[in-house]
């Protein structure tokens, strides 16, 4: 089974291509190597530093315009990073200027194109660390609000989605201020990590009088080939476990409609039809006492075959685990991961969420160990049955014991901007000046 | 994806200013250098003094008197610290922090302004700061010397606008340049201060090609100095922990604002 939407056949096919020929290992080796598999010599032998050629989908782009944004169902690629954000804006004169000069970045961003030359003698208006012409690499960015936002602004107030709130400490948090909430964040997704850091620097360039950064967070997941029946797996987290084998079908539209889009059937606000709740959390996990742990205990842990991550009872990753012929948890223990995560029950469907994580490492504690774990991401159309529920189902856990939830926050994703004239935040903006007195 | 990508390329031309001064306007600057070097010196005149009595006040055992001088002091100093750093041998022995020397505040080689800070405000005593008084003193008075038989480069003159805001923005902002006494607010205004008067010497060379970029600047500068006053106490500032989350927003997003658009103010006047 295939949980990963392809964007088309083109990309995957090429995709494959390259990875059959260069064994995974990039399509510099392809190119230089080949002659000399003819007996010729390398006509360049590649280099240590040279840049590793094997990303031909650094052309690629996702559309920007649509009813709902990119990166939430959009395939993960290998490289994500969240950035949050103070908002400078006082009135929604400010705001919309914010939005509608954000809108700009983006959509230069992630379909890419030359950057203008300026005056040598005047700072270049670009970074320049994608050289001078920016390939779209796949990049997404994905803009959510967060509660403060409303909070703080008396206009907004009253528009601000039901169920978005502060994040609280759940039992096993331990949340640094430092790394925790903000007005906005963005999430960038790309397939390098230096496409996500351009398109920051970008904003922060050129945003400078409307946000302030909080702070951020990197990750990545590790590619993985298609299998030879095109079939693709989950990645491993951290702890060695593959994860989100349980993700819903993010190709399934209906499912994606009733389980991360929030449609009109919905108590809130009709500015906010097409968007999304947003949970981030900064998960640490000790590693090293993970690595110390026996594997049959990890797996009762997880729920999961570490090697396969098929269900206790058999099969592959993609199979569901029966947890009614096993009531007592003989097989997958009650209090395992991913059964109290998603108990397969009816009632639980409620609880579905679309998770979309990296991994990250930042660096070593005091204590020399290693500071790595989950950069969780997880979008609902309901943040109260979907993350909080789950997450209250799992205080507890024996997981609990390696791992440590230091930051992240809850925010909503904007809808899309449907048309060219549109930006992102349009439907807010409009919401608010039926409310308050707007310019003209 | 064409078009939405010309427009955004273009918009962002116009944003960051296209339009540069001829070269023979670098000749227009004579007269805004030479006022700056008054300017300088007039600052350096009054750094020296107040460093005079600030550091007698150390010396003579004076530990809220030297409290109450410190920042007014330092006031001269922050304006004009770009040409400062010009020499960065007296530059590290007035202004460097703690975290640039190994041991930190025990090492005995964390010299100047902020060792003193430290004994007043961590150890409320002047113990064994005598030396490091006299050695401030040598020093302030050798950077006036040396700034006085100094012809300013244009460059680092018209450049030292943007530098003083990146200076705040780096290392001021989060409020580490006085972390003992919490008087940043007072080294803010020096920084503004400093920044907004090369500002105010190049204004008429730039006002012409482009009022857009003279009138968003005037507009951030006037932003700091409506936040800045809301502080305001006697002669200086409340301490900087009394800075609300808000307001350091509105300084910082201004701070990086005018970092960003006093960096192309060099270009601007056609200087390389």
């Amino acid at each position: 089974m295939t949980k990963m939407a392809r964007k088309n056949e083109t990309s995957l096919g090429r995709r494959r291509l390259i990875l059959g020929l260069g064994a995974g290992l990039g399509g510099s080796v392809v190119a230089r190597v080949s002659p000399a598999a003819e007996g010729q010599g390398p006509a360049h032998p590649p280099h240590v530093a040279d840049a590793p050629t094997g990303h031909e989908v650094r052309q690629d782009a996702w559309p920007f315009y649509g009813k709902v944004q990119q990166g939430v169902v959009t395939p993960r690629p290998a490289n994500g990073m969240v950035a949050a954000f103070s908002v400078l804006a006082k009135t929604p004169g400010d705001l919309e200027a914010m939005f509608r000069l954000l809108t700009e970045r983006i959509l230069f961003l992630t379909q890419g194109g030359a950057v203008p030359e300026l005056d040598p003698r005047l700072p270049p208006p670009d970074s320049g660390i994608l050289g001078p012409v920016i390939a779209p690499d796949n990049l997404t960015i994905t803009v959510a609000l967060g509660s403060s936002l409303f909070d703080d602004r008396e206009w907004l107030t009253p528009h601000k989605p039901k169920r978005l709130q502060r994040m609280t400490k759940f039992r096993n948090d331990a949340l640094s201020a430092d790394i925790c909430h903000g007005d906005m964040l963005l999430q960038f997704c790309a397939n390098t990590p230096d496409t996500n850091i351009h398109a920051l620097r970008d904003i922060l360039k050129t945003m400078s009088a409307h946000l302030v950064l909080r702070w951020k967070q990197e990750g990545n997941v590790p590619v993985v080939p298609p299998k030879p029946d095109g079939s693709t797996e989950s990645a491993r987290n951290f702890l060695g476990f593959r994860d989100g084998s349980a993700n819903p079908d993010s190709n399934d539209v209906d499912l994606m409609a009733e389980t991360v889009w929030v449609g009109a059937e919905r108590d809130e606000p009709e500015w906010a039809r097409n968007g999304t709740y947003q949970a981030v959390r900064i998960i640490r996990n000790f590693v090293e006492r993970w690595d110390r742990t026996p594997l049959r205990e990890q797996e009762r842990i997880i729920g999961r075959n570490k090697a396969s991550g098929a269900p206790l009872d058999g099969g592959t990753e993609a199979d569901v685990p029966a947890y009614d012929k096993d009531p007592d948890g003989k097989i997958t223990p009650l209090d395992a991961h991913i059964r109290l995560a998603n108990p397969r029950t009816p009632k639980s469907r409620k609880n579905l969420m679309l998770r979309r994580p990296f991994n990250y490492s930042n660096g070593v504690t005091k204590s020399g160990q290693l500071d790595q774990g989950l950069l969780f991401i997880s979008f609902q159309a309901d943040l109260e049955e979907g993350f909080i529920a789950v997450q209250r189902r799992l205080d507890g856990e024996p997981l609990e014991e390696y791992l440590k939830p230091v930051g992240g926050g809850y925010f909503y994703v904007l809808p899309g901007a449907p048309m060219p004239d549109n930006y992102l935040g349009e439907t807010l903006i409009r919401a608010a000046c039926r409310t308050t007195a707007c310019p003209t | 994806m064409t078009r939405h990508t010309l427009f955004a390329a273009a918009s962002f031309l116009l944003m960051a200013g296209s339009s540069l001064a001829a070269p023979s306007t670098v000749l227009d600057l004579v007269e805004p250098i030479a006022d700056y070097k008054i300017y300088v010196s007039e600052k350096l005149d009054k750094l020296v003094e107040d460093t005079e009595a600030f550091t007698a006040a150390v010396k003579a055992g004076d530990v809220e008197k030297a409290k109450s001088l410190f920042a007014p002091t330092r006031l001269s100093y922050e304006a004009i610290e770009p040409i400062a750093e010009l020499f960065s041998d007296l530059d590290a022995s007035i202004d460097s922090r703690a975290d640039d020397y190994e041991k930190q505040e025990q090492d005995p080689a964390f010299p100047g302004f902020h060792r003193i800070e430290y004994g007043l405000w961590e150890k409320g005593s002047t113990k064994d700061l005598d030396p490091v008084a006299d050695q401030l003193l040598a020093d302030v008075k050798a950077l006036r010397e040396r700034i006085t038989d100094l012809a300013l480069p244009p460059e680092k003159v018209v450049g030292g606008a943007a530098v003083l805001m990146e200076e705040v923005a780096a290392t001021k902002i989060s409020g580490e340049e006085d972390r003992y006494s919490h008087t940043d607010l007072w080294d803010f205004k020096g920084n503004f201060d400093g920044a907004d008067k090369i500002f105010q010497l190049v204004r008429p060379l730039v006002e012409k090609q482009d009022p857009a970029f003279v009138q968003k600047v005037a507009g951030n500068f006037a932003t700091i100095e409506t936040t800045l006053a809301k502080y305001k106490e006697g002669d200086g500032y409340q301490s900087y922990d009394k800075l609300t989350d808000d307001d350091r927003n509105v300084l910082s997003a201004a701070v990086n604002t005018l970092a960003e658009d006093l960096s192309t103010l060099r270009g601007k006047l056609g200087l390389d």
